[in-house]
């Protein structure tokens, strides 16, 4: 049944009704009336009456038109409401799964159904692109390769003279920069095709993270930063260890390359409820507001003002991000520019985990 | 010592083949699965390096059908497909070891070695270069008699070293076996804690024994 058939005999039912209030109103007035008949009254006062006729009449038979609109608007619209919700779910991982339909061939359905090919359009435009990345990466490798060999191969060559062994290592470096670039965009064009498969098992997350405070504070040292550990609560979480690792160690990495020399980074593990709550908060010139949505864009570098040296494959906090959702958590960063900013990530408890899809 | 080095991109397993012939080995080379079966029947290797995408039979079939045939020789397998997982599929198929392109020519060189050896790895409790001593049982380090405080991970590492001494041991590797990590963080921890390591081994005593080569890795010998 269309929108409009339904529409239309729903209007028909509350109009009916509203006609019978009136009907039995005016009838029961009407009556009254008749029976004191035999009193003439002045024309004035009948004027009068007709007014409270209408009044007594009228009023509910408006109320009650005015409820029955309301009803049914929001009986004919509530479909659209679901739909509403159902399509602000949508982003670029789910597209895969289509909007479910009434199946009862109205309008919405229609446009439900309608909707479902865009999203599979879409869909489709999205694996292409995901599936040249992947393509991109592998093609980009085998000549990396053999660059990477050669120039090491060259820089055996003890005939080389000082200049040319330092251009010759220099050149080498930034090769290996752009593998490394190569590797995490293969990561995350595999991780958005949904073919990374995670190794889950318990992991004592405190281990780990006392493993990456040991790391964090070598690598803070030559810049005399201070690392501290806060808390560190014996906490079980299901998860994919290296990866954890991983996650653990971009952000120190990121907390120490980001922060300003003599600074403080800090870190903490403890139980927040149902999570595990990972922090780390760094000293350094932190992330302006309109900045800070932007900073999990793959190749997404801030201010160049405010990190002219930093080095790096521009793809580390994409990568934990990834890192973070593959477990079913969540992170968040807060920024309070030239004070203080903290990543927060929450991961599930050991047995609260599902194995991600 | 003979190596069989299975790639079919020309110009990598020539590079590859020259950096393996100037370590002092023999390399034989082959371009497809198919010839290396072949060739494995004909001659012992003492390790096969075989990458995985290989035209027609691929790497990974080589490797099962080698184990089938109780064909032992280590194998270090090479791959550019950067699955995650692909390393414990490569092991679990009975590979010895894996290496994701693009690798260090430096890193394939010291695995290859690593591989050689490994029947024949010293089995004493006391590991030494020149008068740097470590007692893999109480996990003491003396250099000169005198004993040198170590971290734990630093232990780690040193131990790793000097299982290897006049052995370039590649970055990779060593954030692989030490801080067992499978992935390239992109940090120089690996620097940071090897200069920490210098600062305790080799500040205070002559001659220098842990050195640095620029684009390769580290190497933990007596001769400069």
């Amino acid at each position: 049944m269309t929108i409009r058939t339904r529409l239309s005999l729903w209007y028909a039912g509350v109009l009916t009704a509203s006609l019978l209030v009136i009907g039995v109103g005016t009838y029961r007035e009407l009556d009254e009336q008749l029976r004191h008949n035999h009193r003439r009254e002045p024309e004035e006062h009948a004027i009068l009456e007709t007014g409270e006729l209408i009044l007594q009449v009228g009023l509910p038979a408006v109320l009650l038109g005015l409820a029955g609109g309301w009803w049914l608007t929001r009986r004919a619209l509530a479909p659209m409401a679901e739909l509403t919700e159902a399509i602000n779910k949508i982003h670029e991982r789910n597209l895969r799964e289509p909007l479910s339909r009434t199946g009862n061939g109205d309008e919405l359905d229609r446009l439900t159904e309608v909707f479902n090919g865009m999203l599979a359009r879409l869909n489709d435009s999205f694996n292409r692109t995901r599936e040249f990345t992947l393509h991109a990466s592998h093609e980009l490798k085998t000549p990396l390769t053999v660059l990477c060999g050669e120039t090491e191969t060259a820089l055996r060559d003890e005939s080389l003279s000082a200049a040319e062994r330092e251009r010759a290592a220099s050149r080498l470096d930034e090769l290996r920069r752009l593998a490394r670039i190569v590797d995490g965009l293969t990561l995350l064009a595999k991780a958005d095709a949904g073919q990374v498969a995670l190794k889950l098992e318990p992991v004592r997350l405190d281990e780990l993270v006392r493993d990456n405070f040991a790391d964090a504070q070598i690598l803070a040292e030559p810049h005399g930063i201070q690392v501290e550990l806060a808390a560190c609560e014996e906490i079980t979480v299901c998860g994919d260890r290296h990866r954890l690792r991983q996650l653990l160690l971009n952000l120190a990495d990121n907390a120490v390359k980001y922060n300003q020399p003599h600074g403080q980074v800090t870190m903490s593990l403890r139980r927040a409820k149902d999570a595990a709550e990972f922090n780390i908060a760094n000293s350094g010139p932190g992330i302006s507001p309109e900045v800070l949505p932007r900073v999990f864009d793959r190749f997404f570098r801030g201010d160049p003002a405010h990190s002219p040296t930093v080095d790096g494959c521009g793809l580390g906090l994409s990568i934990v991000q990834w890192i973070v959702s593959a477990h079913n958590g969540t992170i968040k960063i807060e920024s309070v520019p030239s004070k203080l900013t903290t990543v927060i990530v929450r991961l599930p408890l050991a047995h609260e985990n599902k194995p991600p899809l | 010592m003979r190596i069989l080095v299975v790639e079919d991109e020309k110009k990598t397993a020539s590079f590859v083949r020259k950096a393996l012939q100037a370590e002092g080995f023999a390399v034989d080379v082959c371009h497809n699965g198919d010839d290396a079966l072949a060739a494995t029947r004909a001659t012992p290797f003492d390790v096969i390096v075989l990458d995985i995408m290989l035209p027609g039979r691929d790497g990974l079939s080589v490797l099962r059908q080698l184990r089938e045939r109780k064909n032992t020789t280590p194998v270090l397998l090479l791959s550019a497909r950067g699955e995650v997982n692909e390393r414990v599929e490569g092991l679990n198929a009975g590979a010895d070891d894996y290496l994701p392109k693009p690798f260090e020519l430096a890193e394939l060189v010291a695995r290859v070695r690593a591989l050689t050896r490994r029947s024949g790895e010293n089995k004493s409790t006391v590991l030494r270069v020149a008068d740097l001593t470590l007692d893999t049982v109480t996990h003491r380090a003396q250099r000169g008699g005198v004993d040198i405080e170590l971290t734990a991970r630093e232990y780690r590492l040193l131990e790793f070293l000097i299982r290897s001494p006049g052995r370039l041991c590649g970055r990779m590797m060593i954030l692989e076996k030490v801080w067992d990590y499978d992935f390239d963080p992109g940090t120089n921890l690996v620097d940071v804690y090897v200069r920490r390591l210098r600062e305790k081994i080799d500040a205070n005593f002559e001659p220098k024994l842990l050195h640095t080569v620029r684009g390769a890795g580290y190497v933990l010998k007596e001769q400069p």
